[in-house]
C-alpha cells in the first residue's frame, strides 16, 4: 500500500478532460450507472458488443463518446468474444480497457476470460446477468455469474445502481493493483437492476478518477524499450507454475479489496465488505443468496423478526474468490442455512451451497443446510415467497432435520422437485 | 563486428537489391521448433525485414505461433500477442486503438514514430475460425496489417482440411480413399472478399518471389487503413515434399500460376505483379506433392484436366481486370 | 585451400550463464501472466540498428536455444566459391546463414536444422554449399568437393 501510495503521489493525470457536472443524487439505472463509472474511471479502450440486458451500459458510454466526454477509444467489434479479445490486445498494449456482457455474450467469450486471466490483464467486466440459453430468455438469473465462476476473474456482485456505480470505480483500484493484476467482473441482476432507475449518489468526475488513479502498465506491448511476448504456450513442465502463480494472486486479492473498500468508504460514506450480512449476529435461520433477492430477504427477515423468528441474510460481495473462513465464521451460529440458488444446478447443488457447505465441514458447526433453486429466468422471488423459505427452515429447525431432501426447487409450477434425499 | 547503421531511418527498408536487404538487422530469432524448411518462418523473415519501425505483432495459435513462443523462449525480438486461434486480428486492432488513445491522452508522446501493427494467422485461423473476428476488423477499418500463412491445412494439429484446401488435395479429414478423392471444395477466394470490405490493398505473396514480397509488404505498411496479405507457405510436412525443396514448390506454384501474384488497390485496381517467363503446366506442380499423388490414378486424370482449366480461367479473369481498370 | 569461417560459435548460453536461472524457478519468481522477455532489462538502442549477436538477449530469448541436434547432415559452405549472392541468407527458415555488410560470414550450427534449403538455390557452379554428413569435419569436406557440373548437352 506505502509503494501504491508513493506511485500517486503526483496528480493523476490522464482523466478525460471534459467533464461533467453531476447532481448530488442522480436517478439512473443500473447500465446507465455502469456507463458513468466507466467515463468517470477515464478507461482507454471499451471494445464491446451489445446484448440485452447489458446493451445500456454500451449505449450510455457511447452517448459519452458521442458527446465528447471520452478521450479514450470504443471499438463496436462484431461479437462478444470479439469484444473481449479486444480489450486483452488493448490491456496487453497499457491501456485500461473494460467492456460490458450478459449470458450469450459471456458465454461466447469464455474462452477469452480465461485467456485474459491467465495474462493477467486487469480488464473490468460490467455484467448485467441475465439466464443462459436453452431456452432463450432475457431475464435476470445467476446462470453467467456461474459459468465465469472458475475463470480466474474476481467477481464481485451488487444490488442496485450505486452499488454497481461504486464497485465498477472499485473494481479498476483492485484489479490494476501490482499485488493483484486479476481482471474482474461487477455483476448485477439483468432488468431487475440494470433496467430500473434508482437513486444514486456519484461522485464527481475529479474525486472519482482521483480515487481510481492512472493506469499503471506493466509489461504493455507498446513500451518499445522492453519488448515482450505475451500469451506464450506452456506445457506440462512449466503450466502448472503459471496457474499456479494466478491462483496465489487471486487468493491474495482479498487484502487488497479490503483496502480499496475501506478507501471508497472514506469518499462515498459507502462501505462494503467481502461478506455482506444482515442481522445474521444472532439469527437461527440465515438465508445466503445474491443479487437483488438479498434486499427482498432483508424485508423479509424483519417481517420474521416481527413473528418471533431471528432471521438474517448473507451475501458474499465477492463471490470469487470464495472466502471459506468468512463465511464460517458468520454462519457457524446458525441452526438453519438456506443456499438460494438462482441458477439452473445442471446436476448438482448449486455453488452457493458448495461453498458454505465447504466452508463449515471442517468447523463443528452444523446448521441444517439445505439449496433452493429458484428465479430461473427471471421468475419473480417476492417478499411472500421468502418468508415461506423462512418459515419451511423454521419448521426443519423445530423438527431437528431437514425436510426430506437437501435441494429444493421453489416457484416453478408442476409436481414439487426435491433432489438428494436425507434419512429421515 | 559489422558497421550497422547509426541510427537507421524510420520506415521501409531499401530493397534496391538483395544484397542491400541481406544488411537488415532481424527481429526474428532462430532456434524456433518449425520444422526445417518451413516456409512460414521464411516469410516472417521478409516481413519483419521490411520495416525499421517498431512493431506489434501478433498470431494466431498455430504452428507459427507454437514454435516461436513456447515457454520459456521467445523468437520474437519485438513486442508480440497470442491470445487464441480466432482472435490474432483482433487482439492486434485492440492493440492500434491502444495506441490512439494513448497518444491522444499524451501517455505516449505523439511525437515519437507510429509503430506497425502486424497479426499473422494460418490458413485455418483466417479463412475459418477466424474469419468473423477479421472481418470485424476490416470492416472497422483499423490501421494493420494481417499476412496469413497460407499452407492450406491444419498444419499444426496434424494436417486437416480448411476451407483453404483446394479441391483434391488429401488431407486428414478429407483423405484419399478408395472411395473418395479427397477435398471435394474449391479454395476460398479470401483475396477477393478482403478486397471487398474496402480495404485499401490486398495482395498475394510467395517467399520465392522476395522482391515482389517486400514491396507489397512496404506498399501495405504504407496504406491507411486494414492490409490483407495471403502469402503461400509450401509446407513440407504436410504437402509432404522433401524439406530441402520448399523454394522450388514455391517456384512451381507461382510459376504454374496457382498461386498468381498480384494486388487489388482499393478494391478497384488489380495489378498482376508477376508473369513467369516459361508457364509450368499445373500437373507438374501437383506432380511434386505427394498430397495430390493420388490424382495421378487414371481414373482422376479428369481432376488434373479441371485442375488446368480452373487455374487457366483464374489467369484469364486476373489479366482481364487488370486491363479493364476495375 | 579454402579457409571457411565460423562466424557465430556457440551462441547458446546455457543455463549457467545467467544469475537466476528460469530454469531454476518456481511459481514464486517467474513473471507473471507467463511473460518473456525478449531482453535483458530495458534496452537503451533500437533493435534493428544492432545486430542480434550484439543485444543483451535475454536467457528466455530462443538465440541462446541448441537446435544444432535436429540434424543429420549438415550444410558446409566454401567461401573461394560464394559470389555472396545472399540467395542463402534470405531462404533460411532458422535464420542460421550469417551475413554481414552484403558479404557472407558463415554458418550459425547451433540454429541450423539441415534442412538443405541453403544448397538449393546456391546459384554457382559447383555450389558454394553443400551438405555433408553430420560427423565430417568442415575442413575434410571442403577437400571433397565436386567439380564444376558441365551443361548437358540438349
Amino acid at each position: 500500500m506505502a509503494r501504491e501510495k508513493a506511485k500517486r503521489g503526483k496528480v493523476s493525470m490522464y482523466r478525460n478532460k471534459r467533464q461533467m457536472e453531476l447532481n448530488s443524487v442522480e436517478v439512473w439505472d443500473g447500465n446507465f450507472a455502469n456507463s458513468h463509472a466507466l467515463r468517470q474511471a477515464s478507461v482507454d479502450v471499451v471494445s464491446a458488443y451489445p446484448i440485452t440486458p447489458s446493451t445500456g451500459t454500451v449505449e450510455g458510454y457511447a452517448a459519452h463518446n458521442a458527446n465528447g466526454y471520452v478521450d479514450g477509444e470504443m471499438i463496436m467489434t462484431e461479437s462478444e468474444h470479439a469484444a473481449m479479445s479486444g480489450c486483452i490486445g488493448a490491456s496487453a498494449a497499457g491501456a485500461r480497457a473494460a467492456t460490458a456482457t450478459s449470458s450469450q455474450g459471456l458465454a461466447l467469450m469464455v474462452e477469452t476470460l480465461y485467456q485474459a486471466s491467465g495474462m493477467r490483464l486487469p480488464i473490468v467486466l460490467c455484467m448485467i446477468n441475465r439466464a443462459l440459453a436453452a431456452p432463450l430468455n432475457v431475464n435476470g438469473d445467476h446462470s453467467d455469474m456461474y459459468l465465469a465462476n472458475q475463470s480466474g476473474w474476481i467477481s464481485i456482485d451488487a444490488c442496485t445502481p450505486e452499488e454497481s456505480y461504486d464497485l465498477v470505480l472499485c473494481a479498476f483500484r483492485i484489479g490494476e493493483h501490482l499485488d493483484v493484476r486479476l481482471p474482474v467482473i461487477v455483476n448485477q441482476d439483468g432488468f431487475l437492476t440494470s433496467h430500473k432507475a434508482q437513486n444514486v449518489r456519484p461522485l464527481s468526475d475529479d474525486q472519482a478518477y482521483d480515487f481510481v488513479g492512472d493506469y499503471k502498465e506493466v509489461n504493455s506491448m507498446l513500451n518499445f524499450d522492453k519488448p515482450v511476448t505475451h500469451g506464450v504456450q506452456t506445457e506440462s513442465d512449466w503450466h502448472f507454475e503459471h496457474k499456479a502463480k494466478q491462483n496465489a494472486a487471486m487468493m491474495a486479492s482479498p487484502k487488497v479489496i479490503e483496502e480499496v473498500f475501506e478507501e471508497y468508504a472514506k469518499i462515498s460514506g459507502r462501505k462494503y465488505n467481502m461478506i455482506e450480512t444482515y442481522k445474521t449476529e444472532d439469527a437461527d435461520i440465515i438465508i445466503v443468496c445474491l443479487g437483488t433477492t438479498y434486499q427482498t430477504a432483508q424485508v423479509a427477515a424483519d417481517k420474521m423478526r416481527e413473528e418471533g423468528v431471528k432471521a438474517g441474510v448473507l451475501m458474499p460481495r465477492v463471490f470469487r474468490p470464495t472466502q471459506l473462513d468468512m463465511l464460517a465464521e458468520k454462519l457457524k451460529g446458525a441452526k438453519a442455512v438456506v443456499c438460494m440458488d438462482r441458477s439452473a444446478p445442471g446436476g448438482q447443488t448449486g455453488l452457493l451451497y458448495q461453498d458454505v457447505a465447504a466452508a463449515l465441514f471442517n468447523t463443528s458447526a452444523r446448521p441444517l443446510l439445505s439449496n433452493i433453486v429458484y428465479g430461473l429466468g427471471g421468475r419473480d422471488i417476492n417478499i411472500e415467497n421468502l418468508k415461506s423459505i423462512y418459515t419451511h427452515a423454521k419448521a426443519e429447525v423445530d423438527a431437528g432435520k431437514l425436510d426430506g431432501a437437501i435441494q429444493r426447487f421453489v416457484g416453478v409450477r408442476g409436481p414439487e422437485l426435491k433432489y438428494y434425499s436425507v434419512e429421515g | 563486428m559489422s558497421s550497422l547503421l547509426g541510427g537507421l531511418p524510420q520506415g521501409n527498408k531499401e530493397i534496391k537489391s538483395l544484397k542491400a536487404f541481406s544488411t537488415a538487422a532481424e527481429r526474428f530469432e532462430g532456434a524456433h521448433v518449425l520444422c526445417p524448411g518451413c516456409a512460414h518462418s521464411i516469410i516472417v523473415r521478409e516481413v519483419l525485414n521490411a520495416t525499421n519501425d517498431n512493431l506489434v505483432v501478433g498470431a494466431s495459435t498455430g504452428c507459427l505461433e507454437v514454435c516461436t513462443a513456447i515457454y520459456p523462449h521467445t523468437s520474437w525480438d519485438c513486442s508480440w500477442i497470442h491470445i487464441g486461434f480466432e482472435n490474432s486480428s483482433t487482439a492486434i486492432a485492440g492493440a492500434e486503438r491502444a495506441n490512439m488513445a494513448l497518444r491522444r491522452k499524451g501517455r505516449i508522446d505523439p511525437n515519437t514514430p507510429e509503430p506497425k501493427f502486424v497479426a499473422f494467422g494460418g490458413d485455418g485461423a483466417t479463412y475459418d475460425i477466424g474469419f468473423q473476428w477479421l472481418s470485424g476488423c476490416f470492416e472497422r477499418g483499423h490501421n494493420m496489417m494481417y499476412v496469413c500463412l497460407d499452407n492450406e491445412v491444419y498444419a499444426n494439429t496434424g494436417g486437416q482440411r480448411s476451407s483453404s484446401t483446394p479441391i483434391g488435395a488429401s488431407a486428414t479429414t478429407t483423405p484419399a480413399g478408395s472411395h473418395s478423392y479427397g477435398e471435394k471444395q474449391n479454395k476460398k477466394d479470401m483475396i477477393a472478399i478482403m478486397a471487398a470490405h474496402g480495404s485499401p490493398y490486398v495482395a498475394q505473396v510467395a517467399p520465392n518471389k522476395w522482391k515482389d514480397m517486400v514491396k507489397k509488404i512496404q506498399k501495405g505498411f504504407d496504406a491507411n487503413g486494414p492490409v490483407y496479405i495471403n502469402a503461400m507457405s509450401a509446407c513440407t510436412t504436410e504437402w509432404k515434399f522433401p524439406i530441402h525443396q520448399t523454394i522450388e514448390v514455391s517456384d512451381m506454384a507461382t510459376d504454374s500460376l496457382v498461386f498468381p501474384l498480384y494486388e487489388i488497390i482499393d478494391g478497384k485496381e488489380l495489378n498482376i505483379t508477376y508473369r513467369p517467363k516459361n508457364i509450368v503446366p499445373v500437373r507438374d506442380y501437383l506432380g511434386v506433392q505427394p498430397r495430390f499423388k493420388h490424382l495421378f490414378k487414371p481414373e482422376n486424370e479428369y481432376l488434373i484436366q479441371e485442375w488446368q482449366t480452373r487455374v487457366d480461367a483464374q489467369w484469364e479473369y486476373l489479366q482481364r481486370r487488370e486491363e479493364a481498370k476495375v | 585451400m579454402a579457409q571457411h569461417k565460423d562466424f557465430v560459435n556457440n551462441l547458446y548460453k546455457g543455463k549457467e550463464h545467467f544469475e537466476n536461472s528460469i530454469f531454476d524457478m518456481g511459481w514464486d519468481e517467474i513473471v507473471q501472466g507467463a511473460a518473456v522477455f525478449s531482453f535483458e532489462g530495458e534496452i537503451d538502442h533500437t533493435v534493428v540498428n544492432v545486430h542480434p549477436e550484439d543485444r543483451n538477449v535475454a536467457e528466455t530469448n530462443s538465440q541462446n536455444k541448441y537446435v544444432g541436434d535436429w540434424r543429420v547432415i549438415k550444410p558446409v559452405w566454401n567461401v573461394d566459391i560464394c559470389i555472396d549472392c545472399q540467395n542463402c541468407w534470405l531462404f533460411c527458415p532458422d535464420s542460421s546463414i550469417v551475413s554481414r555488410d552484403k558479404e557472407m560470414v558463415g554458418i550459425d550450427y547451433d540454429h541450423c536444422k539441415g534442412c538443405g534449403i541453403c544448397v538449393e538455390v546456391c546459384p554457382t557452379n559447383p555450389k558454394s554449399l553443400i551438405m555433408f554428413d553430420e560427423h565430417i569435419k568442415n575442413e575434410d569436406a571442403l577437400t571433397q568437393w565436386p567439380e564444376k557440373k558441365q551443361k548437358e548437352e540438349k
